[in-house]
């Protein structure tokens, strides 16, 4: 990973979205998993995907309400799979190697593949 | 600068600019209050192509729309408050859109209300599932502009030029009552709403990104902003010097839609009363389409879906589905019977309440060098957003009370 600046993890790269090696959007960093003990320093390890993830972030009555909407689906990208960091989080591979397309590729399911120009 | 694609960009601009509510608080401000209230559609012109600017502006240099950096910049609680109350304030929008262009289908048809609206919503859906984004945008657009015949009319009913000059000063009629005092501040706020839209912001700088802007398409946006919503502007205070002119000393209350087309066919007979009624139609067909699509464009943005419609429906279907689903929940509320009036007035007035969210975080983040670069903004931009970020504030804080106490500008 190489961050176009310092990271202040809270201000700076949670909420940012992600965009996967194609430039498709697939997904905001919802959290983020850190690496360490008290006292010494903390890594980041994995950013935190899908409304899951939130669980830290929003109350608790939300949280039943955002599970009953979205479920708690939560997908983990280890920082190695990070390729840069600036006004989004660029990936290294596709949103499917990752396990980013789940939802996108269910709805697809339902759309017809024709009549567009 | 590709001078025929900026022409398009513009006139697009100008036939997309008045939607259902301004045709109805325009028309209203002029029967009730003169010429008074035209100053404050100029104010929020200028507001709104500043706020405008600014997001076309962070498209093309940042390449992220509004409710991307909405949610990284106010954080996931107040983003999901701001991504909600959005979401209302624009479905009732859309749904005073659809109910808007069904009452127009029914006036020029005499079909069935509700099975325009049923109608309409098909085309709709057949429409942004056919055509690319920039087909979807210049159709409605350059259809809208059967909309200058309301500015022909007001030229043909020779005006007082200098009492339309005069409303452009920001005034206060002298003698209102304390009753009136409300009514003008409840239709100044409502017109502020109408103006400043949040959908517009959200559906302009999602149309950077979907029209690949980049930094040397900066003019384009400045001069589009500027050019399409000033020149839009002046058809909404046509519609408003002609009520003023025709329906006031007549003491008419264009108290449905339709009333306004009368302002084209006092002077040009049934050609004008259809031709306005065609540009009410077509202006107001291309605002549903936009509130939807800028409602789907939050939804996507704000949860980092695959989203646009420069893409093919089944290359983003969650944004797929959402659109559909948005203008099908708009037709539901217009199919319960609830009367466009009252839809248009929930719409201000939702609308006006989410205004300062939307427009924080972008005045943040067009501010803030790391992400601009030397596009960010400069002294004039930062004042005027700042000064105008400051009113929406105080109209919104007003906004509910003054709907309470003039029974939303009946009173």
């Amino acid at each position: 990973m190489t961050p176009d600046g310092p990271i202040k993890l809270v201000s700076e790269l949670l909420d940012l979205p992600l965009l996967d090696s194609n430039g498709r959007f697939c997904g905001i960093v919802d959290d983020v998993e850190l690496d360490g003990e008290p006292g010494k320093s903390l890594k980041l390890k994995a950013l935190l995907v899908g409304p899951g993830a939130y669980s830290g972030r929003l109350p608790g009555w939300s949280m039943r309400l955002v599970k009953w909407i979205a479920g708690d689906r939560i997908t983990r990208i280890p920082m190695a799979e990070i390729r840069t960091i600036g006004s989004a989080a660029y990936l290294k591979q596709t949103a499917a190697d990752l396990g980013l397309d789940k939802s996108e590729s269910a709805a697809r399911r339902w759309i017809p593949k024709r009549g567009a120009l | 600068m590709n001078p025929l694609e900026l022409t398009l960009g513009i006139m697009t601009a100008v036939g997309g600019f008045v939607d259902i509510s301004e045709l109805v608080f325009a028309a209203k401000a002029g029967s009730t209050f003169g010429y008074a209230l035209i100053w404050v559609f100029a104010f929020s012109t200028v507001g709104i192509i500043v706020f405008s600017e600014m997001s076309g502006r962070v498209a093309a240099v940042a390449k992220q729309p509004v409710f991307n950096l909405m949610r990284h910049r106010l954080g996931l609680k107040l983003g999901l408050v701001t991504l909600a109350a959005s979401m209302i304030a624009n479905l009732i929008t859309c749904a005073a859109e659809i109910g808007g262009v069904a009452l127009v289908l029914n006036y020029l048809s005499g079909a069935p209300y509700l099975l325009m609206a049923v109608a309409m919503t098909a085309v709709f859906i057949l429409s942004i599932w056919v055509l690319p984004f920039k087909w979807i945008e210049r159709t409605y657009g350059l259809l809208g502009l059967f909309m200058i015949v309301f500015a022909a009319a007001l030229v043909a009913i020779h005006p007082p030029w200098g009492k339309i000059a005069g409303g452009l000063i920001p005034q206060v009629p002298p003698g209102l009552s304390r009753k009136e005092l409300l009514n003008f501040a409840y239709f100044a706020v409502a017109i502020i709403s109408a103006v400043m839209f949040p959908y517009e912001v959200y559906f302009y700088s999602s149309g950077g990104i979907e029209e690949e802007w980049s930094l040397k398409d900066i003019m384009t946006n400045r001069v589009t902003a500027v050019l399409g919503m000033g020149l839009g502007s002046l058809l909404a205070i046509a519609i408003l010097s002609n009520s003023a002119q025709q329906f006031g000393p007549a003491n008419v209350d264009p108290a449905i839609p339709g009333t306004a087309a009368l302002e084209a066919a006092i002077p040009f007979g049934k050609w004008g009363l259809i031709l306005a009624l065609l540009g009410m139609l077509f202006a107001i067909a291309g605002a549903a389409i936009e509130t939807c699509m800028a409602n789907a464009y939050s939804i996507a943005q704000f949860f980092g879906w695959a989203w646009g419609r420069h893409k093919k429906p089944w290359e983003a279907p969650r944004f797929t589905i959402t659109w559909i689903v948005l203008l099908l929940l708009g037709l539901g509320i217009v199919l319960t019977g609830v009367d466009v009036m009252t839809l248009v007035e929930f719409a201000i007035l939702f609308s006006i309440l989410v205004l300062p969210l939307t427009y924080l975080p972008l005045l943040l983040l067009s501010g803030d060098r790391k992400y601009m670069g030397e596009q960010v903004n400069g002294p004039v931009t930062r004042i005027l957003g700042w000064a105008y970020f400051a009113v929406i504030t105080v109209a919104a804080l007003a906004a509910l009370p003054l709907y309470l106490l003039t029974s939303g500008g009946n009173g």
